[in-house]
């Protein structure tokens, strides 16, 4: 069991998502940051879909109420055990009864903690990520309040040891001012004075973004679009509403709307827009689907030789 | 009239919409949901969910095992498929659901369209509805078509707050919140029927195509 002891203003349970309920009208969900989930269960020794602590806004501290192999990823954040300092992207050992804390989150938006064995929660509709909106999901379908305890599944046979680093260049360069979208399903609706603008200017993530959606504030796209019949989005998908600024939709976004996408950021850059905190800025450069689809699959692949190090790092 | 030719387009890396037609209508909407029930009852592998829309119909996948160009493919060869075939009659469901109506904007919707309550509660328990879309939030049934008489624009104001529930209408549909969510629709009475459950095989009641009937209760 892991025991919430003083919790951050933002603290739940997220895996990969609900890939088999968007037509019931259940937005994907899941971690905001999908890749250093996957790439912190790696490095424990999880299954890449296992449920961890999506962590944000803020420190807090927790218990563990068992032995435990740790790691925290995502965001980077001053983080102790029983007082020493945490490293990021590194296995540590907690026993039972110890305490994990994060002083502060100090770059990045969602930090990420998972322990051997993986949170464990009902899975509903595929998956253990908690859904706010709906009320369902994860621990009672809400955030994680002090004095909560959330049960850890059973810790695998074996395990990498303790102090297995995965290396950075595996991780997604957050700080990159670069984050590439393939065209949207309503390209065409834009001329090339939008594109343009959309792909030389400069946007900062406003402060009216969450895990529903990210607003962007620099130049208006000029347009004078009426809102469409609606139709699927995805996370990730920029949207166009009335005032020219874009939105990008993210983890929690609803599966169906009425404004034009003119582009949509590629999977493998998603985690570096996520992390992107209000007033950090952006820039985006079109690529192929191609190009952004081969990206994806590079970003697997590290998060395979992550996975293997760990396993090979078991010393038994 | 010959349909126009299916197109299809990248949404990310891991969607393909395959869009039917530019214009609203009834009938391509049959079309859209038909070939929907035909991809979903193909089992395309590495396809993961299908939601279909108004004009167009969208399919997700898992990128790394079925690029855009080959998933895009396979879906426009199978809508094809779904679209001459007139064998297979789509499978939805009617169903009735009990109401109240006593909701908290009965009377200025009466007010607003010069018809009485009684009158509004009559024609809206009057028809049958055809489920359009599901979205907004989870199991939110976007049905059409409302009396003409009762067709009002959205509330300026939306609520923070409607309760699981409530029956409402807007414009041309009318639909029952799922969950307590905001909402700026009218709200005209209230169900006891749960339309979404996430423990359920099915969560959502409603699916595209269904046909939906209200009845009155005291």
């Amino acid at each position: 069991m892991i025991t919430i002891t003083r919790a951050p203003p933002y603290l739940t349970v997220q895996n990969g998502g609900r890939k088999h309920s968007r037509s019931f009208g259940v937005p994907r969900g899941g971690a905001m940051d999908l890749f250093a989930i996957r790439a912190i269960n790696a490095i424990v020794g999880n299954s890449l879909d296992a449920a961890a602590l999506e962590w944000a806004l803020g420190g807090g501290a927790v218990r563990f109420d068992r032995d435990c192999l740790f790691a925290i990823g995502g965001a980077t954040a001053r983080a102790t055990l029983s007082g020493k300092i945490v490293a990021p992207c590194t296995t540590t050992h907690a026993q039972a009864g110890e305490e994990f804390t994060v002083e502060q989150i100090t770059s990045g938006r969602f930090l990420y903690l998972a322990c051997d064995g993986g949170i464990d929660v009902p899975v509903l509709l595929g998956s253990r990520s908690t859904y706010l909106p709906g009320r369902f999901g994860g621990y009672e379908g809400r955030m994680l309040r002090s004095g909560d305890s959330v049960a850890l599944g059973a810790r695998p046979a074996t395990h990498p040891a303790e102090g297995f680093h995965s290396a950075a260049d595996l991780m997604p360069r957050y700080d990159s001012e670069i984050v590439h979208v393939t065209a949207g399903t309503q390209e065409d609706l834009f001329d090339e004075s939008a594109w343009r603008t959309l792909t030389e200017s400069d946007y900062r993530i406003s402060t009216a973004s969450d895990r529903t959606g990210y607003k962007l504030e620099g130049p208006a796209l000029g347009n004078s679009l009426r809102t469409l019949p609606s139709e699927a989005g995805c996370p990730g998908a920029i949207q166009i509403p009335g005032d020219g600024l874009p939105i990008a939709l993210m983890a929690d976004a609803p599966t169906v709307g009425g404004y034009a996408k003119i582009a949509v950021v590629s999977e493998a850059d998603l985690p570096i827009l996520a992390q992107r905190r209000p007033g950090g800025s952006i820039r985006f450069q079109l690529i192929t689907i191609e190009q952004s689809q081969r990206a994806l699959k590079r970003r697997q692949s590290d998060i395979h030789t992550i996975s293997q190090l760990a396993s090979r790092s078991s010393a038994d | 009239m010959t349909p126009t030719p299916l197109r299809a387009h990248a949404l990310g890396d891991s969607a393909v919409t395959i869009v039917f037609g530019d214009e609203r209508s009834a009938q391509l909407l049959r079309r859209v949901h038909s070939a929907a029930r035909s991809l979903e009852a193909a089992k395309i592998p590495h396809v993961e969910d299908v939601v279909p829309a108004y004009l167009a119909l969208t399919v997700f996948y898992d990128p790394l095992h079925a690029s855009y160009e080959e998933i895009s493919a396979t879906l426009m060869a199978a809508c094809d498929r779904a679209t001459h075939s007139s064998a297979k009659a789509a499978q939805s469901r009617e169903h009735r659901i009990p109401v109240r109506y006593n909701g908290m904007d009965l009377e200025a919707v009466a007010t607003s369209t010069g018809l009485s309550v009684e009158d509004v509660i009559a024609r809206h328990s009057g028809r049958t509805y055809t489920v359009d879309l599901l979205g907004f939030v989870p199991g939110f049934a976007y049905l059409s078509e409302l009396d003409a008489s009762l067709q009002l624009p959205r509330r300026a104001q939306p609520r923070p707050r409607i309760a699981a529930g409530s029956v409402a209408i807007a414009a041309a549909q009318t639909a029952v919140y799922p969950l307590d969510t905001p909402g700026g629709w009218h709200i005209i009475g209230s169900t006891q029927t749960v339309m979404f459950d996430p423990t359920r095989d099915a969560p959502a009641l409603l699916a595209p195509g269904d046909t939906v009937r209200f009845e009155r209760v005291a």
